[in-house]
């Protein structure tokens, strides 16, 4: 019997060490281990009771003969399995009972009567201990606990359980232990290739998140990139990027009209390269510059690749990186040839039509002055009185005329000046006789005073100058106000008495070289502080109320301006303290006078 | 102001020349002598020979520039002094003037009533200029 059990207990051993590697189901290698257990004992019934970690218990595999009640499943309270048994099944104890209800095998009273419900007699009893927690560390028996009961129950009589039988209980439990540790590994490894998959999902569905938000800001930006370019190419200038070794980075359709290459084939290309020689020989001295950090502007006529000289105004805008150091410039370039040639026809129909309007003019002006001399006859007060008005709407018209074309021919580059040594005392002598008149009739007096310095000037211009200005002082001054004109030289470490404003240029002119400084003060209406650059600018007149009343053709002081910068002079206006303006002018003396 | 001054207008347009002749003889009392074109001026200042020539720059018939060089290459004319009368300032710079041996430009517009003062002012009949 022993043999026989010996033999039999061998090839389960094989038998269920053979399941637990074909197998991965800790269900089927139990149940294979209970089967063969009953038949080999044949036991009433084998069963392998799991411990709960709530002090409960459960049947998870049986094996029974029919006839007996099934424990499969069922439920244990945690009374009939106290607390002491489960410690010493932990250290390992076995028990045989040979009879459940011999007070000498000590069993609880609620477990006999536990398990007299179920007709149980005798039973043999192994502790299945857990395998150590994985990942194992350390490997005492200490992190052994009682993982569950490898049970043998007979019903039919009381049972001696022989010590081969206890033993082969015993054995048994190795390889369930082993199959335990292999469940064990592979439910540890089903959580963590189930939290590892889902983690991989989250970063998963994040990256594709990630994906869908780069996709629409790339497709943002695409379109906004698309739309610039429509409009860069939409434009008709040439717009182009070049870098600092001279090669096109960037050019908008424009070019391929111009040059009659796409700018694709332009890309890259040197600047020499695209424009030749002879243009580039020309561009070479703006370009230096554009790369040394300088804004360029320029015009240049070129030619188009299908024939036909152009004029272009070019503009060079230099493109700082951010440590200030010149990366490239961006190249602007407009066809004015339209504009430049409206400009002439707008220059010449102006200098035609004035000049046409000079001759009847002259026999107008003439005639009325004659008229109105009272030589021809007499005439009645009214008829006076109208020759007076035809008299000075002609003296408009004359102003207006003479005007438009002195500055038509200042503008056009046409007006040089012729200077020679003049006084200040001729010039302010003669400028107050020729005002003289206009004062009296306005009812102001006309106060001049100078010394006498000598100036280089040209005596035409500078006399235009000053009787426009005292024109103005005086239509602007009230009946009976005064108007004050001087001329003083100015040494180089004198500081003038009025500063002029928004002009930083005057005063280091003035600290080089010494100069004469007209002053024409009114007792006007002032002009206020915001207007004071602006009215040399073309057809400006000071918008004040008391301004309406006086017709000018806004051009005088533009003209003044002109004439003064031709002497490379300056021209401003001041508040004079106590009211009205003091215009200002400053000419240059003659070298070699033994002033500087 | 000199009188007795003998002044010939060559110009084309009637309103200017009545205008001239109205303002120097008002003005001065000068005799004013008239020609409505180049060669009529031209032909005027060889037997009239007056002190001095108004002439307007742009006639119909001859350049301003051929009818002083017309009278300079004649014995009789070549004297006179010549003063150009035109609307055209920048067309001629001053020392282009003197090349040609203008002796002065009076601008159009003017006022007639002026011309001799101006006309002796040009010649210094008597004192002008600013030096």
């Amino acid at each position: 019997m022993q043999a026989d059990l010996r033999q039999q207990q061998l090839e389960l051993f094989s038998e269920v060490t053979l399941k637990i590697h074909q197998s991965l189901q800790l269900a089927d290698i139990l149940q294979t281990t209970v089967t063969e257990v009953q038949r080999i004992l044949q036991a009433d019934r084998v069963l392998i009771y799991h411990l709960l970690p709530d002090g409960t218990g459960k049947t998870i595999s049986e094996a029974v003969l029919p006839g007996h009640p099934v424990l499969m499943d069922l439920e244990f309270p945690e009374e009939v399995f106290p607390q002491e048994h489960h410690h010493l099944y932990a250290q390992g104890r076995v028990r045989a009972i040979a009879n459940v209800h011999d007070p000498a095998f000590g069993l609880a009273d609620c477990l006999v009567e536990f398990v007299k419900q179920f007709g149980v007699k005798a039973k043999l009893i192994v502790p299945i201990l857990r395998p150590p927690t994985i990942p194992f560390v350390g490997g005492s028996t200490a992190n052994r606990h009682l993982w569950g009961l490898l049970i043998a129950h007979h019903c039919q009589s009381e049972r001696q359980w022989l010590p081969c039988e206890l033993e082969f209980m015993q054995q048994l439990t190795t390889p369930l232990t082993m199959a335990l540790d292999q469940a064990q590994r592979l439910e540890h490894l089903k959580a963590t290739v189930k939290a590892r998959t889902q983690q991989l999902q989250e970063t998963n569905r994040n990256l594709q998140q990630e994906i869908a938000i780069r996709r629409q800001a790339e497709e943002a930006l695409r379109q906004s990139e698309a739309q610039l370019r429509l409009m860069i190419n939409a434009l008709p200038v040439l717009i182009a990027y070049v870098d600092n070794q001279q090669r096109y980075r960037f050019n908008n359709r424009a070019y391929q009209d111009w040059l009659g290459q796409s700018p694709e084939v332009t890309y890259g290309q040197h600047l020499q390269q695209v424009w030749g020689q002879e243009y580039y020989r020309r561009m070479q001295p703006r370009i230096e510059a554009a790369l040394a950090g300088q804004f360029v502007t320029y015009e240049e006529e070129i030619g188009r690749h299908e024939g036909g000289l152009r004029l272009v105004e070019f503009s060079y805008i230099p493109h700082w990186d951010d440590h200030q150091t010149v990366q490239g410039f961006f190249e602007l370039a407009k066809d004015i040839s339209a504009c430049k040639a409206g400009e002439r026809l707008k220059d010449e129909l102006i200098s035609l039509i004035s000049h046409e309007l000079r001759t009847p003019l002259t026999a107008l002006h003439s005639a009325l002055k004659i008229l109105a001399t009272g030589r021809m006859g007499n005439l009645s007060a009214d008829g006076q009185k109208l020759v007076a008005i035809a008299d000075q709407s002609t003296d408009r018209l004359l102003r207006l005329v003479n005007n438009v074309l002195d500055l038509q021919r200042i503008e056009s580059g046409a007006f040089t000046i012729n200077p020679q040594v003049c006084s200040t005392a001729t010039l302010i002598r003669q400028a107050a006789e020729v005002m003289q008149p206009m004062a009296q009739h306005h009812g102001v007096t006309l106060v001049s005073q100078t010394e006498e310095i000598a100036i280089w000037v040209d005596a035409d211009g500078i006399m235009q100058t000053l009787t426009n200005l005292l024109s103005n002082a005086i239509k602007f001054s009230p009946h009976g106000g005064v108007v004050w004109l001087t001329a003083t030289l100015l040494r180089p470490s004198e500081p003038l008495k009025h500063q002029p404003r928004h002009s930083p240029a005057f005063s280091s002119t003035a600290t080089t070289e010494p100069v004469v400084v007209f002053r024409i003060r009114d007792s006007g209406p002032g002009i206020p502080p915001d207007q004071r650059e602006r009215i040399f600018e073309r057809f400006h007149q000071v918008d004040v109320l008391s301004a309406r009343k006086q017709r000018g053709s806004g051009l005088g002081l533009a003209i003044c301006r002109k004439i003064v910068e031709q002497h490379n002079g300056k021209i401003w206006v001041e508040s004079a303290p106590g009211g009205g303006s003091i215009f200002s002018f400053t000419v240059p003396i003659p070298i070699n006078t033994g002033l500087n | 102001m000199m009188s007795g001054k003998r002044v010939l207008v060559i110009d084309d347009e009637k309103a200017i020349q009545t205008v001239i002749q109205f303002g120097i003889k008002l003005t001065s009392g000068w005799q004013v002598l008239i020609a409505s074109s180049g060669a009529e001026g031209i032909q005027t200042a060889q037997t009239e020979k007056p002190d001095v020539i108004l002439l307007d720059v742009r006639l119909p018939d001859m350049d301003g520039t051929d009818i002083v060089k017309a009278l300079q290459a004649h014995a009789a004319t070549k004297d006179i002094p010549v003063i150009f009368l035109t609307a055209q300032a920048q067309t001629i710079e001053k020392p282009q003037l003197s090349d040609l041996g203008v002796r002065g430009m009076i601008l159009k517009p003017f006022n007639s009533l002026h011309l001799p003062e101006q006309i002796s002012r040009i010649l210094h009949w008597s004192m002008g200029g600013c030096k």
